[in-house]
């Protein structure tokens, strides 16, 4: 890192502006050009209205658990449970409705509280343990995985999944709009207001930006910390159920994969707009990009190896974007 | 060391270092305005003076850690730059800090080789043939840990020793010593001027850096006194005593200096410290603190007052002792718990503990006040409005030169981003503020600024305690000083008493009393 910034300290001061435009803009005009280029290969399937609907609707489940993340990232910590937890919450508000009957709001209201005591655990090891979060969440995340296997005894629950359920992704209950996008927008507008527009939310950009001195000012930092937990595990609970409801079955391990894809649209968002600023705006673009490049990939029938390397390759490139953000805006 | 003469004749042989006339200035500061210095082999050279007088500015260039804006650098009577750390070894100089640095997982041999050429059998490191090397001259500097142990869990003293023995590995001819005994105790003390006898017998020179003047008179045969930025004194032979050093280092003139407001003592209570103590930098600290009182807490670097500052801010929980607020029993057990019992704190280091650098002056100006901008209770929604006429009140009233609110701090000057800390604290309207070095790194105008807001502060029923290393600063401003020495209030200085003259003396003094009391 400080080699890093020594050598871009060397640049002249209109190299660095131009270095600082390239990597604020970098995300926008790359998800641009990406659209571009689809739409120029395949201008039927791919600039249509109803597949860009069809690309958010995908998108929004990615979005709702990387909206979570962005609250753990901005307090400074990581969390890599949410893709174990989003399994688990599938699995268990599957099993919740089929094999215990309940009503489906119940259900759902049981897994969300779960989710935000698995926050609570995450944020208890972190800040009183003083566990890294990255062993801490990774620890918790595997303890997971064994949860979701003892309750469904690794068979996907798939009989017996009521209509109403499955409606809860597939429906357009509000002018014809799919729910996820709905969802995904109340979530996303909300994190958004808690982050930037209330007293807490200042309280959490204070100790993502420097903890010591939250302390000093007064602010409760473990308080905000576990707090960032507690969202991001109530978003990983969103994100599995409504992944559920889309599968028509709960599967133990099937939102696994939703961790990397968060990681890479929270990275990517970063270095979107601000400079290397972790923000809930930048999420949204970030996973957009994403979900394009993964439409785009599908579309022309590239071969499944090749999502992989989309997705290794995007999130080094989030993460170097990210930093090289952050060294512009330190320099 | 073998091909070196024994160390006699220190006092006439030609000089291993010298320096002239070196200056240095940082931002605005002059932290050396021309200091000279020689060091001769064999020599032990001690250098003493006030904090703020240049000791570490010098020892800094020495090591090659920044670069003078004048001024010459011999050695061996040639003249030469030191750029950097790598060349300030070669020329056959090593440092000991306060804080020692080790790699934590690694033994005591591979500490002591770290970054040095080693012996190599077929391309591998040979460990064996090196410690075979090494073990007679740890050995000879008393080095009791295996070195095949790990660093981790050794005391401060082996940690020294293990230093030491680095030094002499790199076939160092000048080690320069910045506090050593700040964490050791009488016996290994005892031991580390034994080997520092040892050194000088076989030729190697040290630097002794302390505040610690018996071991100062004890050790070393030359000793010259750095004042404001300058070397005042070198004393040697007769001249050595304690008294001409307590001169040289307060300096003959008595300053003048002129108090805005008067004294007030006389106000309530506002908080009172009974026996405050946490192992090991606070040992039982007692005072109160008035109604607009703007008082002082002096003392030497070390004497454990930011210790006491985060006590009391309930940044550290205090092994023992109580607080009252007001009459009322106070014990936070958080920096928030205190803030919302009416306290505010301005931290030493205002980059790392103060601010958020990557935010707006805006926002870090209402961290501690978040509550009152917002536009209801019931809807904690931050009110923009709000918030950008408090920012612009602020800003106003503190004279911050900023291109606006919504300036990032870290683009600030180190005084602006200083008004920004206090100002802070204007915002939530605290009944006690406590400021830990309020001006450091800040330039004169700023300063002076800063000090008259500290002052009205007070004259409006704010009470302050101000902990300041600059030997003016607290003359300056304050009514009562309380003077600090290893973890105790050791004198009260009032009136006419608050100069710098007596902060200083008061502060050797003490710690003088303190050694010969626990010796």
């Amino acid at each position: 890192m400080s080699d890093l910034s020594m050598s871009t300290r060397k640049l002249s001061p209109g190299a660095r502006a131009g270095l600082g435009i390239f990597a604020r803009y970098a995300t926008i005009i790359g998800l641009v050009a990406m659209i571009a280029v689809f739409s120029i290969l395949s201008p039927r399937a791919f600039p249509t209205f109803n597949n860009f609907i069809n690309v958010l609707n995908q998108a929004s489940l990615a979005m709702i658990i990387a909206g979570g993340l962005t609250l753990a990232v901005q307090v400074g910590e990581l969390d890599l449970s949410i893709g174990y937890a989003a399994s688990l919450h599938g699995v268990l508000v599957t099993g919740l409705i089929v094999q215990n009957q309940l009503p489906i709001p119940v259900a759902i209201l049981i897994v969300l509280a779960l989710g935000a005591l698995i926050g609570i655990v995450n944020g208890l090891i972190v800040t009183k343990l003083k566990v890294n979060s990255v062993i801490a969440t990774l620890g918790v995340g595997t303890i997971l995985v064994g949860l979701s296997f003892a309750y469904s005894a690794g068979v996907p629950i798939v009989a017996g999944v009521p209509e109403a359920f499955l409606q809860l992704s597939l429906g357009r209950w509000v002018f014809g709009i799919p729910n996820p996008i709905i969802v995904m927008a109340l979530v996303l507008g909300g994190l958004w207001v808690l982050v930037e527009r209330t007293a807490i939310g200042q309280e959490i950009q204070a100790v993502g930006g420097n903890p010591a001195a939250a302390r000093l000012a007064g602010i409760s930092v473990d308080r905000i910390k576990i707090l960032g937990f507690v969202i991001s595990g109530m978003c990983a609970a969103l994100t599995g159920t409504l992944l559920a409801s889309r599968l028509g079955s709960g599967t133990a391990s099937a939102a696994d994969s939703y961790l990397l894809t968060a990681f890479a649209a929270v990275f990517l968002g970063s270095a979107t707009l601000r400079d290397g600023e972790f923000h809930v705006l930048g999420t949204f673009v970030g996973t957009l990009i994403i979900v394009f490049g993964f439409n785009g990939l599908n579309i022309f029938g590239a071969p499944t190896f090749s999502q992989y390397v989309f997705q290794g390759a995007i999130l080094i490139v989030a993460v170097g974007l990210s930093s090289l953000g952050r060294m512009l805006a330190e320099s | 060391m073998d091909d070196l003469a024994p160390g006699t004749g220190t006092l006439t042989a030609p000089p291993f270092v010298s320096v002239h006339d070196i200056s240095k200035s940082y931002g605005g500061a002059q932290a050396l305005k021309g200091v000279s210095l020689s060091i001769r082999p064999g020599e032990v050279h001690g250098l003493v003076g006030a904090n703020g007088a240049g000791k570490s500015t010098l020892i800094r260039v020495l090591a090659g850690l920044t670069q003078p804006d004048g001024g010459v650098i011999e050695i061996d009577g040639r003249r030469v730059a030191i750029e950097t750390p790598h060349r300030a070894g070669e020329f056959g100089m090593s440092f000991i800090h306060q804080e020692l640095a080790f790699v934590p997982g690694m033994t005591v041999l591979q500490n002591i080789m770290l970054g040095l050429p080693k012996r190599h059998r077929l391309g591998i490191v040979d460990w064996p043939a090196i410690a075979r090397d090494i073990a007679p001259i740890a050995a000879r500097v008393g080095v009791t840990a295996p070195l095949g142990a790990s660093v981790k869990g050794l005391s401060t003293a082996e940690n020294w020793l293990i230093n030491i023995t680095r030094a002499l590995v790199r076939k160092s001819r000048l080690i320069v010593m910045d506090e050593p005994t700040a964490a050791l105790s009488a016996e290994e003390s005892g031991k580390l001027f034994a080997i520092i006898r040892d050194l000088s017998a076989s030729g190697v020179a040290v630097l002794y850096v302390s505040h610690r003047l018996d071991e100062i008179l004890d050790l070393c045969r030359r000793v010259t006194v750095f004042r404001d930025g300058r070397s005042v004194a070198e004393l040697s032979g007769d001249e050595l005593t304690r008294p001409a050093l307590v001169s040289a280092i307060v300096g003959g003139a008595v300053d003048i200096f002129h108090k805005v407001g008067d004294a007030v003592t006389s106000g309530d209570v506002v908080l009172s410290v009974r026996n405050l103590a946490r192992a090991p930098k606070v040992r039982g600290v007692s005072f109160d603190l008035h109604r607009g009182e703007v008082l002082g807490i002096g003392g030497l670097v070390g004497a454990g007052r930011s210790e006491l500052a985060r006590l009391i801010f309930g940044a550290d929980r205090p092994d023992s002792g109580t607080m009252t607020l007001e009459g009322r029993p106070f014990a936070p057990k958080s920096p928030a718990a205190s803030v919302r019992a009416g306290l505010g704190f301005v931290p030493e280091e205002r980059r790392t503990e103060g601010l958020i650098l990557t935010k707006s002056i805006a926002f870090n100006l209402s961290l501690a006040n978040l509550r009152s901008i917002v536009t209801s209770p019931v809807l904690p929604l931050i009110s923009s409005r709000k918030r950008e006429s408090l920012a612009q009140r602020t800003i106003r009233d503190l004279a911050i030169k900023a291109t606006g609110s919504d300036q990032p701090v870290g683009r600030l000057s180190g005084g602006n981003q200083q008004k920004v800390v206090i100002g802070r604290w204007l915002q939530s309207a605290p009944k006690v503020l406590i400021l830990d070095e309020p001006t450091r790194g800040v330039d004169v105008g700023a300063r002076a600024e800063i000090h008259r807001l500290i002052r009205e502060l007070a004259a409006q029923g704010l009470a302050v305690l101000v902990i300041s290393s600059e030997p003016d600063e607290l003359p300056d401003l304050c009514d009562r000083v309380l003077v600090m020495a290893e973890g105790r209030m050791v004198r009260e200085l009032t009136g006419e008493a608050v100069t710098r003259h007596d902060i200083i003396a008061a502060s050797y003094a003490a710690a003088q009393d303190h050694q010969r009391i626990s010796a």
